[in-house]
C-alpha cells in the first residue's frame, strides 16, 4: 500500500499539470478558438493552413534550424577542447571550470540585456571599440542585420552554454579509469595522439547526450531571441529584422499571447513543433550514435 | 603548446567573465555619462542608481521571485522524493510501468501544453497571480529521475529492513532514516530547481500581466518602458539579480557540479 501512497503525489500533480494541458491543447489544436467566443471544431484545418497557407512558421523554422547550425557545433569542440586543456591542469581545475559555468546559471534577461548593448548599433561596445581602433569606419548595425542578428543570437547561446558543456565533457573523462591513460603512455602515445583515439571514442556517449539534448532544447529556442530584441532599446520588434530572428518558439508565443489570441492555431504550432522535436532528435541520434558503429 | 593552452584558457575564462564586469560597471554610472566614451573603469554613481531601484517595486517583486522559488523547490522535492522512495526501495505491482512511465514524462517539452496549461489555470481562477509559476514545479520529471537514480545508489537496503524489523513505521523510516542519507540528493536538487525558477522567463511573461505580480526577469525585462530610460539603473536592477545567484553557486559549486553532470554521464 504505501509505494502507491508515495507514488500518488508525483502523479495526481503531473495528472493536472501537465497531462491534462497536453492533452487539452491537442484538442485546442482542432478548434478554431481566439479564448472568449465559441470553440468551433475544425478537424485538421489549423495543421493544413499552417503547412500550407504560413511562409513566415517555414521562415521562423528555418531561422531557428541556421541558428542551431551555427551553436551547436561551435559550443562542441570548443566546450571538448576547453575540458580537455582543464583537465590536464593540475592547478586551477575546479578555478576555470567555476568561471566558465557562470554564464550558464546567469538569468537570460540578463544576457539579452548585455549583448543588446554590446552590440548596439550607436552606442554598443563593439562598435566603439572597432570604430576607435580603425577597422571600421562608422557602426555596424549588428542587429539589424538578417546574417548578423542571427550570429549575435548564436554567440549568446554559445557564450551561455560553453561552460556547461565543459563541465558535462569533463565528468566524462574523470570517468575514463586513468589506467587507461598510464597504458597509452607506456605504449609512446602523448598529447593529440592520445586525445584523438583514447579521450574522443570514450566520450562518444556523451557528445551524443549533448547533441541530442542541444537539438531538443534548440529548436525551443526563445529566450535569447526575444530579449535581445526586446531588451536594451525598449523597442518591441517581434521576430528582429524582417523576422530574421523569429524563432518557432516565438512565433507560438507570439500569436497565442503578445499579438494575437489564436489559441487553436498556436496549439497546432506546438504539436507540430513537438513532432519536430521527436523527428530531430532520432535522426540527431541515429547520426551521432552511428559513428560508434563505423569504429 | 603549454603556454597555448593557458593563452586560450585564460582568454576565453575573460570573454566569460567580461559581460558580468561589464554590468557591474556600468550600474555605477551617471545614465547620461555612460555614452560619453568607453566606459571600462568604475565611476562612483552607484549609490544613486542603487536608490532609484529601490524606488521602484524591486523589493516587492524581489519577495515575489523568492517566494516563487521557495515554494517550487519544496514542492518539487515532496513529489520527487516520495515518488523517488517509492519506485527505487519497494517492489510492487506497477513499478516497471511507473518508472517507464517517468521516463517518458522528460520526454514531453512542457511549452506543448503551455496554451492548455494557462487556460486551465484561469479557469480554476488563479490565472494572474504566483501560483502557475509555482505548479509547474509540482511534477517536475527530472528530479523524479533524478531522485530514483539517487536513492538507488545512496540508500542500502539492509538499513531499511532492520528498521522494519525493529517496527519502525513506514513513514518514519524515510523521515529519520532515509532522508538524513539522500540530503546531498536534496541539495542538488534543490540548487537546479531554484535556479532554473529564478531564472525563468516564459512561462511568467505569457502568465503573469499585473506589475504586482512579476517576478524578477519580468520586472527588468519590462524596467525600461515605465520610467525614463535609465540603463545604468537597470543594470545595478540586473547585478543585484544576478550577483546573489552567482555567490551561492560558487560558495556550493561542488554539489552544483553534481546536479548538472547527473543526466549525462548515466544516460
Amino acid at each position: 500500500m504505501w509505494p502507491y501512497l508515495f507514488a500518488l503525489p508525483f502523479i495526481l500533480s503531473y495528472a493536472a499539470f501537465q497531462l491534462y494541458p497536453v492533452l487539452y491543447s491537442f484538442y485546442l489544436s482542432l478548434s478554431d478558438w481566439n479564448g472568449i467566443g465559441e470553440k468551433t471544431f475544425v478537424g485538421l484545418r489549423n495543421y493544413v493552413d499552417l503547412l500550407t497557407k504560413d511562409p513566415l512558421f517555414y521562415k521562423s523554422l528555418w531561422n531557428t534550424l541556421i541558428m542551431m547550425a551555427m551553436f551547436i557545433p561551435i559550443t562542441l569542440i570548443l566546450g571538448l577542447l576547453l575540458a580537455y586543456w582543464t583537465f590536464q591542469l593540475t592547478r586551477g581545475r575546479k578555478f576555470f571550470q567555476t568561471v566558465n559555468v557562470l554564464p550558464y546559471i546567469t538569468t537570460p534577461v540578463a544576457i539579452g540585456f548585455i549583448f543588446s548593448y554590446l552590440f548596439d548599433w550607436q552606442t554598443g561596445l563593439i562598435n566603439l571599440i572597432f570604430v576607435k581602433l580603425g577597422l571600421m569606419q562608422e557602426g555596424f548595425y549588428w542587429l539589424q542585420d538578417p546574417w548578423t542578428s542571427r550570429a549575435v543570437i548564436a554567440l549568446m547561446v554559445v557564450w551561455r552554454n560553453l561552460g556547461y558543456f565543459m563541465v558535462i565533457f569533463m565528468a566524462g573523462m574523470t570517468a575514463v579509469p586513468q589506467d587507461v591513460y598510464e597504458a597509452a603512455k607506456v605504449d609512446g602515445s602523448t598529447g593529440f595522439h592520445t586525445f584523438r583515439h583514447i579521450t574522443m571514442p570514450l566520450l562518444r556517449n556523451i557528445s551524443v547526450f549533448l547533441i541530442v539534448t542541444s537539438v531538443i532544447n534548440g529548436l525551443q529556442l526563445f529566450d535569447e531571441p526575444k530579449l535581445l530584441y526586446g531588451g536594451w532599446s525598449g523597442s518591441v520588434q517581434v521576430g528582429g529584422p524582417d523576422n530574421t530572428a523569429l524563432t518557432v518558439i516565438w512565433k507560438f508565443v507570439d500569436e497565442s499571447f503578445i499579438s494575437n489570441t489564436r489559441f487553436g492555431y498556436a496549439s497546432a504550432i506546438a504539436y507540430t513543433l513537438f513532432v519536430l522535436i521527436v523527428f530531430f532528435s532520432i535522426i540527431s541520434y541515429r547520426l551521432s550514435a552511428q559513428k560508434e558503429d563505423k569504429r | 603548446m603549454k603556454k597555448l593552452m593557458w593563452v586560450c584558457l585564460i582568454l576565453i575564462s575573460i570573454l566569460s567573465l567580461f559581460p558580468f564586469y561589464m554590468m557591474i560597471v556600468m550600474s555605477t554610472y551617471f545614465n547620461e555619462d555612460l555614452f560619453k566614451g568607453i566606459p571600462l573603469l568604475p565611476s562612483d554613481y552607484l549609490f544613486e542608481n542603487l536608490k532609484t531601484v529601490f524606488k521602484s517595486d524591486f523589493l516587492r517583486v524581489y519577495g515575489n521571485s523568492l517566494v516563487v522559488s521557495i515554494t517550487s523547490v519544496a514542492l518539487a522535492l515532496f513529489t520527487s522524493t516520495l515518488i523517488g522512495y517509492a519506485i527505487a526501495k519497494f517492489k510492487f505491482r506497477g513499478r516497471n510501468f511507473l518508472q517507464i512511465f517517468v521516463i517518458l514524462t522528460m520526454m514531453v517539452p512542457t511549452q506543448v501544453g503551455l496554451i492548455g496549461y494557462i487556460i486551465e489555470m484561469r479557469h480554476i481562477g488563479v490565472g494572474n497571480t504566483l501560483w502557475p509559476i509555482i505548479f509547474v514545479w509540482m511534477a517536475f520529471p527530472f528530479g523524479a529521475f533524478f531522485m530514483i537514480q539517487f536513492m538507488r545508489d545512496a540508500v542500502p537496503n539492509d538499513l531499511l529492513e532492520c528498521a522494519r524489523i525493529d517496527g519502525c513505521s513506514e513513514p518514519g523510516i524515510l523521515l529519520r532514516i532515509v532522508l538524513p542519507i539522500i540530503k546531498p540528493g536534496l541539495a542538488t536538487m534543490a540548487t537546479m530547481v531554484f535556479l532554473w525558477s529564478w531564472n525563468n522567463y516564459l512561462l511568467p511573461l505569457v502568465t503573469i500581466n499585473k506589475s504586482d505580480w512579476f517576478t524578477l526577469p519580468l520586472f527588468i525585462s519590462n524596467l525600461g518602458m515605465v520610467h525614463r530610460t535609465d540603463y545604468a539603473a537597470r543594470m545595478a536592477a540586473l547585478a543585484m539579480t544576478t550577483v546573489p545567484v552567482l555567490i551561492l553557486f560558487i560558495l556550493g559549486s561542488r554539489t552544483f557540479m553534481k546536479g548538472l553532470t547527473a543526466g549525462a554521464v548515466k544516460g
